[in-house]
């Protein structure tokens, strides 16, 4: 068994909604080595968002431990988990989220950016990430010139410039027709043969056929492990 | 990472175009004013400085009556003044009245008194000559142009002054009084004969409108003013005042900056309202850019990226508003001085002043005031917790 990246211990998140106490993980266990490509399944208000959230440092649990390398992260300043974040995470949405006055070429330099790269570097880092999604002929678009698929790769290439060691992606075909979005699952699989850890969240049955491990949520819990 | 953001910051400015122009028109109007109205008030300083330099030097002392009122005569020797040491030189104005008869005309005229140690105030006297020459001789008079007119007289032709004959060597140029220079008393209306010959025509106690004295370049000022003082109590003279151009401008310059600073200070609240501008353009900001916080940090960006982000953009407008105030406050400058200067004709003696300090003081308040607006802002932007953010919509 190879070390954990990331391990969850029993942890539960309650948002509070005024008075009412909504919980939305009630006790997850979860454990994801290098090399792992867990596909989260559910219905909408499972729990998918939030257990992606805390995984990727994005938010702190209510209760429980996040254990990134063995260290527990929960309590840590927000600007040590901002660090960790730019380092060790790689991010995709639904929603694309690129920066829209910003071209192809400087989204993805953005994160290159924070973690104080020289600009000769961060260029040809981000270069070569968006040439291996194929985009090497879309370096100086911006996002709204770009198509549902494109924009996606973008935010990927964006995802993995740093080389993170784990890529986390909230419903990356939610947006896409289908062929667009199998050709984006084909990459995720490229990815995660070439050793990337990867972490997504879906409905889509077919996304989560690529992954090797479908974990499936209810009421935030992990009811199945398939 | 520093410079990265600021370019970011530039980004997302002229992103929003029209906004951020609206917001910089702010700072700049609250600019401009300030700029506007200094630059002004440190022209006039350094035109009166200019006049009084030009025309006396503050090496000058001017004694009166008190009140600076040049019709109450007053009793002084001007040889014992020339005597005190650190004098350099100096003259007494004594006119009087006296009864003139010319070829075409009479009347009760003003005489005044030439010394030849008022050569060196000649400039300031405005006694230059239209035709004719200076005084040479004894028995010779100058006439001012008005006063020729009204004797009938020219150069050449006789005029009795209280009954003793002078001849007409020359007519003044007809030049405009200088305030100081011959007391008010118009050099048009003046007939100009020596001294000697006005104190022999006049022989009771000698009273002059007013005396300058001149110092040397290291005289102590003080202890020439004293030893003045000193004089005056001599000869009974208890009504005198010793003013210098340096307590005179000073006083006077004091005055410009008190009014200066008064409307500096209004100015200065328009600058406060484009701040407020500043403020609520940074706050849509933040709530239009909430989603591209949360994605900013989710990539890596830590509170004091975005912070310094916000920051950059609202004190970029502020400069800029900045920049675009200085110009457009000294061009208001310079038109308001220039209509100004016509309506006084005062030609060309007075024009804005920029100094180094107002043009560096001008652009770090501006650059200030966008950035102070934008920190509460910017501070909220910076402490949105990302999984918020993200949501936001």
């Amino acid at each position: 068994m190879t070390a954990a990246l990331v391990e969850l211990q029993g942890v539960r998140k309650v948002y509070r909604l005024g008075e009412v106490e909504v919980p939305a993980l009630r006790g997850v266990d979860l454990r994801v080595a290098g090399r792992d490509f867990l596909a989260l399944m559910g219905p909408s208000g499972s729990g998918k968002s939030t257990l992606l959230h805390i995984l990727g440092l994005l938010d702190r649990p209510t209760a429980g431990k996040v254990l990134w390398a063995g260290e527990d992260v929960t309590k840590l300043d927000g600007g040590r988990l901002a660090e960790l974040r730019g380092r060790r995470i790689g991010f995709v949405f639904q929603m694309f989220n690129l920066v829209p006055n910003l071209t192809a070429l400087e989204n993805v330099e953005l994160p290159l950016i924070f973690l104080g790269l020289p600009p000769r570097e961060r260029r040809r880092r981000a270069e070569e990430a968006l040439m291996r999604l194929g985009l090497g002929d879309r370096l100086r678009h911006r996002p709204n010139q770009l198509s549902g698929g494109q924009q996606q790769r973008v935010a990927l290439a964006r995802a993995l410039v740093t080389d993170p060691a784990l890529l986390i992606a909230d419903e990356p075909t939610g947006n896409l027709d289908s062929a667009t979005g199998r050709e984006i699952l084909g990459i995720f699989a490229d990815l995660n043969k070439q050793g990337r850890t990867i972490v997504l969240a879906t409905h889509d049955p077919e996304a989560a056929e690529v992954a090797k491990v479908r974990l499936r949520l209810r009421d935030g819990q992990i009811v199945e492990r398939t | 990472m520093v410079r990265d953001l600021f370019r970011l910051s530039l980004r997302n400015i002229r992103h929003r175009g029209l906004r951020s122009w609206l917001t910089v028109i702010g700072i700049l109007i609250g600019t401009a004013a300030v700029v506007a109205l200094i630059s002004i008030g440190q022209g006039l300083q350094r035109a009166i400085a200019v006049q009084v330099e030009r025309t006396v030097g503050y090496n000058t002392i001017l004694i009166t009556s008190r009140g600076l009122n040049l019709g109450q005569r007053i009793r002084l020797d001007i040889e014992a003044i020339r005597a005190i040491p650190g004098v350099r030189n100096a003259i007494a104005v004594r006119v009087e009245t006296a009864y003139v008869e010319g070829p075409g005309g009479k009347g009760f005229l003003g005489v005044l008194g030439y010394d030849p140690a008022m050569a060196e105030f000649v400039a300031e006297m405005n006694l230059s000559l239209a035709s004719g020459r200076g005084l040479q001789a004894s028995g010779e008079v100058l006439l001012g142009s008005r006063t020729a007119r009204a004797l009938g007289a020219g150069v050449g032709d006789e005029v009795a002054i209280e009954g003793r004959r002078f001849t007409v060597v020359g007519i003044l140029q007809a030049q405009r009084a200088g305030g100081f220079a011959t007391g008010g008393l118009s050099l048009l209306d003046l007939l100009v004969i020596s001294l000697p010959e006005l104190r022999e025509l006049f022989p009771g106690p000698e009273l002059v409108q007013y005396a300058v004295a001149r110092l040397n370049e290291r005289a102590d000022m003080a202890a020439v003013r004293a030893q003045i003082q000193e004089h005056l109590r001599a000869v009974g003279e208890r009504n005198a005042q010793i003013t210098d151009f340096e307590d005179l401008t000073k006083s006077i310059q004091s005055m410009i900056r008190g009014v200066q600073a008064f409307l500096a200070g209004i100015a200065g609240i328009a600058l406060l309202v484009g701040g407020v501008g500043v403020m609520n353009t940074m706050y849509t900001a933040v709530l239009e850019r909430v989603r591209e916080i949360g994605i900013l940090k989710a990539i890596g960006a830590k509170d004091s990226h975005v912070l310094l982000l916000f920051l950059f953009e609202s004190g970029l407008m502020g400069l800029a508003g900045g920049v675009l105030g200085l110009v457009l406050g000294y061009g208001v400058a310079w038109v308001a001085t220039l209509i100004v200067s016509r309506l006084f004709q005062a030609h060309g003696a007075f024009s804005p002043a920029l100094s180094p300090a107002l043009v560096l003081g001008a652009l770090f308040f501006s650059f200030l005031v966008g950035a102070v607006a934008g920190l509460f802002p910017a501070y909220r932007a910076a402490r949105l917790p990302p999984v918020d953010a993200l949501r936001y919509e």
